[in-house]
């Protein structure tokens, strides 16, 4: 427990750090586990790419997050990092990409062409992901340097720490949907049917939002 | 636009053989020297077919005059001008190096005679040019979008295609 946020939280009972035993919240173990092995699935796409290869490699050095295990299925990754340039023929890859990830997910658009197109105003270019996934954070800098992109993981770790979700999982009154995981049917945990996430789901908060949707409730969350 | 002049005569660096047999087909040689471009520029011999001699005319060159090598296929699309768009190819001769520039005209929807039974390299570029000016190309295999989604809607590269892309895709 070197953590000091996660530790504000902990309190030992009996005064003593050996054979003692800690009181917390379930939800502040969670978020705590959950920061500190957010395991990155790296889209690259173009040169964006390569700049976050050298925030992997060893001067920059990722892996003192708990970051360094880049997974390249998306059933086993947290955070999905698109980096780089964006067709409308590869979207279609990355929402299937970013549908197969299991609850909890985060998303980064690193880099000008992922967070609006960048220089690419043409035909191919999807101008920002956001049109198809919610977004948590945006990495501005063509391409950003590996201090933006450390920066920006250290606020995803904010981010989390301050996540409040759990605890309404755990109230599964009225059978939660988890889109494209799992589904509770009935009591018993089961695969839900693979459902295509309404704009609704995706809805983030603190997401960019969109032109034409209006402003003021945010779309409901279901749970 | 200044548009080109065309001849009945084929330029001097033009093989005799070849020349006879293009026209022979009804070819109309490009007269550069019309445009009063620098000599170097355009050196490429350049010939306007009918639609209806173009398969005709890379068949006779490939088999009788070498010329078994295609080096490009597209189109440029002139929106001004009534048969559309025209398709351009450019074949060489492996042994000899000569390169000759072809093309055809077609009007937008109608489709061109494909070149893929003579060329195999005219697969994908037929298909890139029917991905980007959506000319369809009558005998292709697999005439399917090469570089955009199947389900994109519009083609890049004709000039009344917005500069931006279009927004279809957006909210
Ligand atoms: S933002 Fe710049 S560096 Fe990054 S993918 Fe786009 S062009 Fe490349």
């Amino acid at each position: 427990m070197a953590d000091s946020a996660a530790t504000a939280d902990v309190v030992s009972a009996t005064g003593s750090t050996e054979g003692g035993f800690l009181l917390s919240t379930l939800q502040s173990m969670v978020n705590w586990c959950r920061k500190n092995s957010v395991w990155p699935l790296p889209l690259g796409l173009s040169c964006c790419g390569i700049e976050f290869m050298a925030t992997a490699c060893s001067r920059y050095d990722m892996s003192r997050f708990g970051m360094e295990v880049a997974r390249f299925s998306p059933r086993q990754a947290d955070l999905l990092l698109v980096a780089g340039t964006l067709t409308y023929k590869m979207a279609q890859v990355m929402t299937r990409l970013y549908d197969q990830m299991a609850e909890p997910r985060w998303v980064i658009a690193m880099g000008a062409c992922a967070s609006s197109g960048g220089m690419f105003r043409s035909y191919p270019v999807v101008q920002g992901i956001d049109e198809f996934i919610p977004v948590d954070f945006y990495i501005p800098g063509c391409p950003p340097r590996p201090d933006a992109v450390l920066n920006c993981l250290l606020q995803l770790q904010k981010k989390i720490e301050r996540d409040r979700s759990y605890r309404l999982a755990l109230d599964a009154g009225d059978a939660p949907v988890a889109k494209g995981g799992l589904v509770a049917v009935s009591g018993r945990g089961e695969m839900a049917a693979p459902a295509l996430a309404q704009a609704a789901d995706r809805y983030v908060e603190g997401a960019r939002p969109k032109a034409g949707v209006e402003t003021g409730t945010p779309p409901v969350r279901q749970r | 636009m200044s548009s080109i002049g065309y001849t009945n005569d084929a330029p001097p660096t033009v093989k005799t053989a070849v020349a006879y047999a293009l026209s022979a087909l009804g070819a109309r040689w490009c007269d550069y020297a019309a445009t009063g471009a620098a000599p170097r520029f355009r050196a490429t011999p350049a010939a306007l077919l009918e639609k209806a001699r173009w398969v005709e005319a890379f068949a006779t060159l490939k088999k009788e005059h070498g010329f078994d090598l295609l080096l490009d296929h597209s189109a440029v699309d002139y929106p001004d001008r009534t048969p559309r768009f025209t398709v351009v190819a450019v074949v060489e001769n492996s042994t000899t190096h000569d390169v000759l520039l072809l093309k055809t005209r077609v009007a937008d929807g109608e489709a061109c005679p494909s070149l893929t039974p003579l060329f195999r390299s005219a697969d994908w570029a037929e298909r890139e040019t029917y991905d980007m000016f959506g000319i369809p190309f009558e005998g292709h295999p697999e005439l399917t979008r090469i570089y955009m989604p199947q389900d994109y809607d519009g083609w890049p590269l004709r000039k009344d295609f917005p500069m931006e892309g279009h927004l279809k895709f957006r909210d």
